[in-house]
Protein backbone atom coordinates (compact mmCIF):
# COMPACT_ATOMS: atom_id res chain seq x y z
CA UNK A 1 0.00 0.00 0.00
CA UNK A 2 1.45 2.89 -1.24
CA UNK A 3 1.46 6.59 0.85
CA UNK A 4 -0.68 8.36 -1.38
CA UNK A 5 -3.69 5.61 -0.62
CA UNK A 6 -4.20 6.52 3.38
CA UNK A 7 -7.79 7.70 2.48
CA UNK A 8 -8.77 4.21 2.54
CA UNK A 9 -11.73 4.01 0.28
CA UNK A 10 -10.92 6.53 -2.00
CA UNK A 11 -8.43 6.22 -5.30
CA UNK A 12 -6.35 8.60 -6.30
CA UNK A 13 -8.51 9.47 -8.68
CA UNK A 14 -11.22 10.52 -6.68
CA UNK A 15 -8.64 12.19 -4.40
CA UNK A 16 -8.03 14.63 -7.28
CA UNK A 17 -11.00 15.05 -8.89
CA UNK A 18 -12.28 16.15 -4.84
CA UNK A 19 -8.92 18.48 -4.56
CA UNK A 20 -9.36 20.13 -8.17
CA UNK A 21 -12.94 20.78 -7.37
CA UNK A 22 -12.62 22.19 -3.65
CA UNK A 23 -9.33 24.43 -5.31
CA UNK A 24 -11.81 25.95 -7.80
CA UNK A 25 -14.63 26.49 -6.04
CA UNK A 26 -12.02 28.37 -3.60
CA UNK A 27 -10.65 30.34 -6.33
CA UNK A 28 -13.74 31.29 -7.77
CA UNK A 29 -15.52 32.22 -4.57
CA UNK A 30 -12.04 34.03 -4.02
CA UNK A 31 -12.00 31.88 -0.67
CA UNK A 32 -9.60 30.34 0.86
CA UNK A 33 -9.29 26.55 0.52
CA UNK A 34 -9.45 26.39 4.99
CA UNK A 35 -12.26 27.98 5.02
CA UNK A 36 -14.22 26.16 1.89
CA UNK A 37 -13.14 22.76 4.80
CA UNK A 38 -14.13 24.66 7.34
CA UNK A 39 -17.64 25.34 5.79
CA UNK A 40 -18.22 21.18 4.68
CA UNK A 41 -17.21 20.19 8.72
CA UNK A 42 -19.75 22.65 10.05
CA UNK A 43 -22.49 21.20 7.48
CA UNK A 44 -21.74 17.62 8.73
CA UNK A 45 -22.28 18.84 12.25
CA UNK A 46 -25.68 20.00 11.17
CA UNK A 47 -26.36 16.96 9.46
CA UNK A 48 -25.07 14.60 12.30
CA UNK A 49 -27.59 17.09 14.60
CA UNK A 50 -30.67 15.50 12.76
CA UNK A 51 -29.33 11.81 11.72
CA UNK A 52 -27.43 9.76 13.53
CA UNK A 53 -24.48 8.47 11.57
CA UNK A 54 -22.98 6.03 13.95
CA UNK A 55 -26.06 4.02 13.98
CA UNK A 56 -27.32 3.93 10.96
CA UNK A 57 -23.45 3.92 9.06
CA UNK A 58 -24.37 6.93 7.03
CA UNK A 59 -20.98 8.06 5.31
CA UNK A 60 -21.44 11.56 4.92
CA UNK A 61 -19.28 12.47 1.21
CA UNK A 62 -19.96 15.68 0.09
CA UNK A 63 -18.33 17.95 -2.60
CA UNK A 64 -18.66 21.41 -3.86
CA UNK A 65 -19.93 22.52 -7.38
CA UNK A 66 -20.02 26.17 -7.73
CA UNK A 67 -21.38 27.25 -11.27
CA UNK A 68 -20.66 30.66 -12.21
CA UNK A 69 -23.23 32.56 -14.69
CA UNK A 70 -21.83 35.74 -16.11
CA UNK A 71 -24.41 37.93 -17.05
CA UNK A 72 -25.02 41.13 -16.47
CA UNK A 73 -23.86 40.49 -13.15
CA UNK A 74 -22.30 37.57 -12.03
CA UNK A 75 -23.99 34.69 -10.16
CA UNK A 76 -22.59 32.79 -8.10
CA UNK A 77 -24.19 29.17 -6.72
CA UNK A 78 -22.45 26.92 -4.55
CA UNK A 79 -24.07 23.62 -5.06
CA UNK A 80 -23.19 20.81 -2.19
CA UNK A 81 -23.74 17.28 -3.39
CA UNK B 1 -14.31 32.88 -44.13
CA UNK B 2 -11.25 32.44 -42.34
CA UNK B 3 -10.88 31.87 -38.80
CA UNK B 4 -9.21 33.14 -36.02
CA UNK B 5 -7.96 30.33 -33.42
CA UNK B 6 -5.95 30.67 -30.53
CA UNK B 7 -4.21 27.79 -28.55
CA UNK B 8 -4.02 28.47 -24.87
CA UNK B 9 -3.70 26.62 -21.24
CA UNK B 10 -2.24 28.74 -18.45
CA UNK B 11 -0.02 25.98 -17.03
CA UNK B 12 3.21 25.36 -19.00
CA UNK B 13 3.95 21.85 -20.47
CA UNK B 14 0.37 20.79 -21.05
CA UNK B 15 0.91 20.45 -24.42
CA UNK B 16 0.20 23.77 -26.44
CA UNK B 17 2.91 23.55 -28.90
CA UNK B 18 2.47 19.87 -29.62
CA UNK B 19 -1.64 20.41 -30.22
CA UNK B 20 -0.81 23.37 -32.27
CA UNK B 21 0.90 21.93 -34.97
CA UNK B 22 -0.82 18.70 -34.78
CA UNK B 23 -4.16 20.63 -35.59
CA UNK B 24 -2.46 22.61 -38.02
CA UNK B 25 -1.35 19.66 -39.79
CA UNK B 26 -4.76 18.03 -39.62
CA UNK B 27 -6.09 21.21 -41.04
CA UNK B 28 -3.72 21.28 -43.98
CA UNK B 29 -4.16 17.54 -44.64
CA UNK B 30 -8.15 18.52 -44.54
CA UNK B 31 -6.84 20.99 -47.51
CA UNK B 32 -7.58 23.78 -46.12
CA UNK B 33 -4.32 26.95 -45.76
CA UNK B 34 -3.06 27.36 -42.41
CA UNK B 35 -0.98 29.56 -40.73
CA UNK B 36 0.76 28.53 -37.37
CA UNK B 37 1.94 31.65 -35.17
CA UNK B 38 4.41 30.94 -32.31
CA UNK B 39 3.35 34.39 -30.07
CA UNK B 40 6.15 33.12 -27.18
CA UNK B 41 8.87 35.73 -27.95
CA UNK B 42 12.01 35.52 -26.53
CA UNK B 43 11.06 31.49 -25.96
CA UNK B 44 10.28 30.49 -29.29
CA UNK B 45 9.56 26.32 -30.27
CA UNK B 46 6.78 25.71 -32.61
CA UNK B 47 9.65 25.95 -35.10
CA UNK B 48 11.70 22.82 -33.40
CA UNK B 49 8.63 20.65 -33.02
CA UNK B 50 7.67 21.28 -36.70
CA UNK B 51 11.35 20.92 -37.83
CA UNK B 52 11.82 24.29 -39.34
CA UNK B 53 14.11 25.35 -37.45
CA UNK B 54 17.10 25.63 -39.45
CA UNK B 55 14.32 27.54 -42.39
CA UNK B 56 14.01 30.90 -40.12
CA UNK B 57 15.16 34.24 -41.46
CA UNK B 58 12.70 36.72 -40.22
CA UNK B 59 10.32 36.40 -37.48
CA UNK B 60 6.89 37.78 -36.06
CA UNK B 61 8.79 41.41 -34.53
CA UNK B 62 10.43 41.32 -38.08
CA UNK B 63 7.35 41.51 -39.16
CA UNK B 64 5.53 43.92 -36.99
CA UNK B 65 8.13 46.12 -37.20
CA UNK B 66 8.24 46.15 -40.80
CA UNK B 67 11.69 45.10 -41.29
CA UNK B 68 10.22 42.47 -43.97
CA UNK B 69 6.60 41.72 -45.70
CA UNK B 70 4.45 38.86 -44.29
CA UNK B 71 5.60 36.73 -46.90
CA UNK B 72 9.46 36.95 -46.31
CA UNK B 73 8.64 35.59 -42.56
CA UNK B 74 5.97 32.78 -43.52
CA UNK B 75 7.90 28.82 -43.75
CA UNK B 76 6.54 26.66 -45.93
CA UNK B 77 5.66 22.80 -43.76
CA UNK B 78 8.27 19.99 -45.15
CA UNK B 79 4.77 17.46 -45.11
CA UNK B 80 2.14 19.81 -45.88
CA UNK B 81 2.06 22.29 -48.94
CA UNK B 82 -0.87 24.21 -47.34
CA UNK B 83 0.57 24.50 -43.98
CA UNK B 84 3.08 27.83 -42.96
CA UNK B 85 4.82 28.75 -39.53
CA UNK B 86 5.36 32.42 -38.49
CA UNK B 87 7.88 31.72 -36.22
CA UNK B 88 8.32 33.97 -33.08
CA UNK B 89 11.77 35.84 -31.95
CA UNK B 90 14.15 34.43 -30.05
CA UNK B 91 16.28 37.61 -28.87
CA UNK B 92 13.18 39.78 -27.83
CA UNK B 93 10.68 40.18 -24.97
CA UNK B 94 6.59 40.05 -25.09
CA UNK B 95 6.87 44.04 -25.01
CA UNK B 96 8.04 43.77 -28.30
CA UNK B 97 4.48 43.36 -29.72
CA UNK B 98 0.99 44.84 -28.50
CA UNK B 99 -2.36 43.46 -29.03
CA UNK B 100 -3.35 45.96 -31.64
CA UNK B 101 -0.57 45.16 -33.59
CA UNK B 102 -1.37 41.03 -33.51
CA UNK B 103 -4.91 41.87 -34.62
CA UNK B 104 -3.40 44.10 -37.78
CA UNK B 105 -1.38 41.45 -38.15
CA UNK B 106 -4.01 38.53 -38.15
CA UNK B 107 -6.29 40.54 -40.53
CA UNK B 108 -3.64 40.56 -42.91
CA UNK B 109 -2.93 37.02 -42.76
CA UNK B 110 -6.66 36.43 -43.21
CA UNK B 111 -6.87 37.37 -46.83
CA UNK B 112 -4.48 34.50 -47.30
CA UNK B 113 -5.10 31.88 -45.24
CA UNK B 114 -8.48 29.73 -44.13
CA UNK B 115 -7.20 28.69 -40.14
CA UNK B 116 -4.64 31.07 -38.38
CA UNK B 117 -3.76 29.52 -35.55
CA UNK B 118 -1.80 31.13 -32.21
CA UNK B 119 0.12 29.58 -30.05
CA UNK B 120 -0.12 30.62 -27.06
CA UNK B 121 2.72 31.43 -24.33
CA UNK B 122 2.09 30.28 -20.32
CA UNK B 123 0.70 32.55 -18.53
CA UNK B 124 -1.78 35.11 -18.12
CA UNK B 125 0.55 37.90 -19.19
CA UNK B 126 0.72 40.45 -21.85
CA UNK B 127 2.42 37.16 -24.03
CA UNK B 128 -1.39 35.47 -23.18
CA UNK B 129 -3.23 39.24 -23.94
CA UNK B 130 -1.37 39.43 -27.26
CA UNK B 131 -2.19 35.90 -28.67
CA UNK B 132 -5.69 36.43 -27.43
CA UNK B 133 -6.46 40.17 -28.47
CA UNK B 134 -7.40 39.00 -32.68
CA UNK B 135 -8.61 35.29 -31.99
CA UNK B 136 -12.26 34.41 -32.89
CA UNK B 137 -12.44 31.23 -30.82
CA UNK B 138 -10.06 29.38 -28.50
CA UNK B 139 -9.33 25.85 -28.06
CA UNK B 140 -7.58 25.20 -24.29
CA UNK B 141 -5.75 22.76 -23.43
CA UNK B 142 -5.29 20.68 -20.33
CA UNK B 143 -4.09 17.45 -18.68
CA UNK B 144 -6.31 14.95 -16.02
CA UNK B 145 -4.01 16.61 -13.24
CA UNK B 146 -5.08 18.91 -10.73
CA UNK B 147 -2.68 21.68 -11.37
CA UNK B 148 -3.64 21.61 -15.21
CA UNK B 149 -7.24 21.79 -14.85
CA UNK B 150 -7.01 24.77 -12.03
CA UNK B 151 -5.54 26.69 -14.24
CA UNK B 152 -7.32 25.88 -17.80
CA UNK B 153 -10.62 27.36 -15.16
CA UNK B 154 -9.23 30.06 -14.86
CA UNK B 155 -7.90 30.97 -17.98
CA UNK B 156 -11.35 29.92 -19.50
CA UNK B 157 -12.72 32.73 -16.65
CA UNK B 158 -10.50 35.17 -18.67
CA UNK B 159 -11.49 34.03 -22.09
CA UNK B 160 -15.21 34.57 -21.30
CA UNK B 161 -14.52 37.91 -20.04
CA UNK B 162 -12.34 39.03 -22.69
CA UNK B 163 -15.62 38.86 -24.72
CA UNK B 164 -15.20 35.14 -26.08
CA UNK B 165 -17.75 33.11 -26.78
CA UNK B 166 -16.52 29.67 -28.33
CA UNK B 167 -14.45 27.72 -26.22
CA UNK B 168 -13.42 24.26 -26.81
CA UNK B 169 -11.70 22.13 -24.32
CA UNK B 170 -8.66 19.43 -24.84
CA UNK B 171 -7.81 17.03 -22.68
CA UNK B 172 -3.70 15.77 -23.55
CA UNK B 173 -2.39 12.91 -22.23
CA UNK B 174 -5.00 10.60 -20.99
CA UNK B 175 -3.47 7.13 -19.94
CA UNK B 176 -6.80 5.07 -20.16
CA UNK B 177 -4.77 1.96 -18.40
CA UNK B 178 -4.43 4.56 -15.29
CA UNK B 179 -8.16 5.79 -15.86
CA UNK B 180 -9.60 2.16 -15.53
CA UNK B 181 -7.17 1.46 -12.35
CA UNK B 182 -8.82 4.70 -10.73
CA UNK B 183 -5.61 6.61 -10.60
CA UNK B 184 -6.24 9.07 -13.37
CA UNK B 185 -9.22 11.47 -13.93
CA UNK B 186 -11.34 10.42 -16.67
CA UNK B 187 -12.81 12.76 -19.53
CA UNK B 188 -16.31 12.78 -17.83
CA UNK B 189 -14.11 14.13 -14.46
CA UNK B 190 -12.70 16.78 -16.13
CA UNK B 191 -15.62 17.42 -18.37
CA UNK B 192 -18.17 17.66 -14.80
CA UNK B 193 -15.47 20.21 -13.17
CA UNK B 194 -15.24 22.53 -16.02
CA UNK B 195 -18.33 22.40 -17.71
CA UNK B 196 -17.11 23.50 -21.22
CA UNK B 197 -17.22 21.82 -24.49
CA UNK B 198 -14.86 18.88 -25.46
CA UNK B 199 -13.41 18.84 -28.93
CA UNK B 200 -11.17 16.23 -28.01
CA UNK B 201 -9.04 14.21 -25.74
CA UNK B 202 -5.74 12.98 -26.71
CA UNK B 203 -3.76 9.77 -25.61
CA UNK B 204 -0.38 9.91 -23.94
CA UNK B 205 1.49 8.14 -26.37
CA UNK B 206 5.22 7.26 -27.00
CA UNK B 207 4.57 8.12 -30.48
CA UNK B 208 3.99 11.92 -29.79
CA UNK B 209 7.26 12.23 -27.75
CA UNK B 210 9.13 10.14 -30.77
CA UNK B 211 7.67 12.39 -33.57
CA UNK B 212 8.29 15.24 -31.98
CA UNK B 213 12.13 14.16 -31.69
CA UNK B 214 12.05 13.93 -35.18
CA UNK B 215 10.19 17.38 -35.63
CA UNK B 216 7.29 16.00 -37.81
CA UNK B 217 3.54 15.57 -37.26
CA UNK B 218 2.00 12.83 -34.69
CA UNK B 219 -0.73 12.79 -37.95
CA UNK B 220 -0.45 9.56 -40.59
CA UNK B 221 1.56 7.83 -37.92
CA UNK B 222 -1.02 5.56 -37.90
CA UNK B 223 -1.04 6.23 -34.04
CA UNK B 224 -4.36 7.01 -31.68
CA UNK B 225 -3.23 10.32 -31.03
CA UNK B 226 -2.53 11.03 -34.16
CA UNK B 227 -5.92 9.77 -35.20
CA UNK B 228 -7.48 12.31 -32.49
CA UNK B 229 -6.05 15.01 -33.63
CA UNK B 230 -7.34 14.46 -36.54
CA UNK B 231 -10.48 14.45 -35.55
CA UNK B 232 -9.95 18.00 -33.48
CA UNK B 233 -9.20 19.29 -36.62
CA UNK B 234 -12.51 17.79 -38.41
CA UNK B 235 -14.16 19.25 -35.22
CA UNK B 236 -13.12 22.70 -35.81
CA UNK B 237 -14.06 22.40 -39.81
CA UNK B 238 -17.69 21.94 -38.06
CA UNK B 239 -17.81 17.83 -39.21
CA UNK B 240 -19.46 15.54 -36.26
CA UNK B 241 -17.10 13.03 -35.29
CA UNK B 242 -17.86 10.88 -32.39
CA UNK B 243 -15.27 10.72 -29.87
CA UNK B 244 -12.64 7.94 -30.44
CA UNK B 245 -12.62 4.92 -28.43
CA UNK B 246 -9.17 5.18 -26.23
CA UNK B 247 -7.64 1.97 -26.13
CA UNK B 248 -4.95 0.66 -23.81
CA UNK B 249 -1.62 -0.74 -25.17
CA UNK B 250 -0.68 -3.19 -22.70
CA UNK B 251 0.34 -6.82 -22.90
CA UNK B 252 -2.03 -9.61 -22.12
CA UNK B 253 0.78 -10.08 -18.98
CA UNK B 254 0.11 -6.78 -17.72
CA UNK B 255 -3.67 -6.98 -17.94
CA UNK B 256 -3.31 -10.69 -15.77
CA UNK B 257 -0.84 -8.73 -13.56
CA UNK B 258 -3.49 -6.62 -12.94
CA UNK B 259 -6.49 -8.61 -11.97
CA UNK B 260 -4.51 -10.00 -9.72
CA UNK B 261 -3.20 -6.71 -7.90
CA UNK B 262 -6.72 -5.53 -7.90
CA UNK B 263 -8.56 -8.72 -6.35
Amino acid sequence: MNRYQTKSFLTSREIAKTRTELTICADRLDCNPDLLAQMRRDVEEVLSKYINTEEENLEIRMSFLCRWKRGISDVKTIQIK
Amino acid sequence: MSEVIVVTSGKGGVGKTTSTANIGAGLARLNKKVVLVDTDIGLRNLDVVMGLENRIIYNLVDVIEGNCRVKQALIRDRHYSGLYLLPSAQTRDKSAVTPEQMVKLADTLRQTFDYIIMDCPAGIEQGFRNAVAPADRAIVVTTPEVSAIRDADRIIGLLESSGLRKIDLVINRIRMDMVRRGEMMSVEDVLDILSVNLIGAVPDEESVVIAANHGEPVLGNDSQAGEAYLNIARRIMGETVPLLHLQEHTSLFHRIADLLVRK
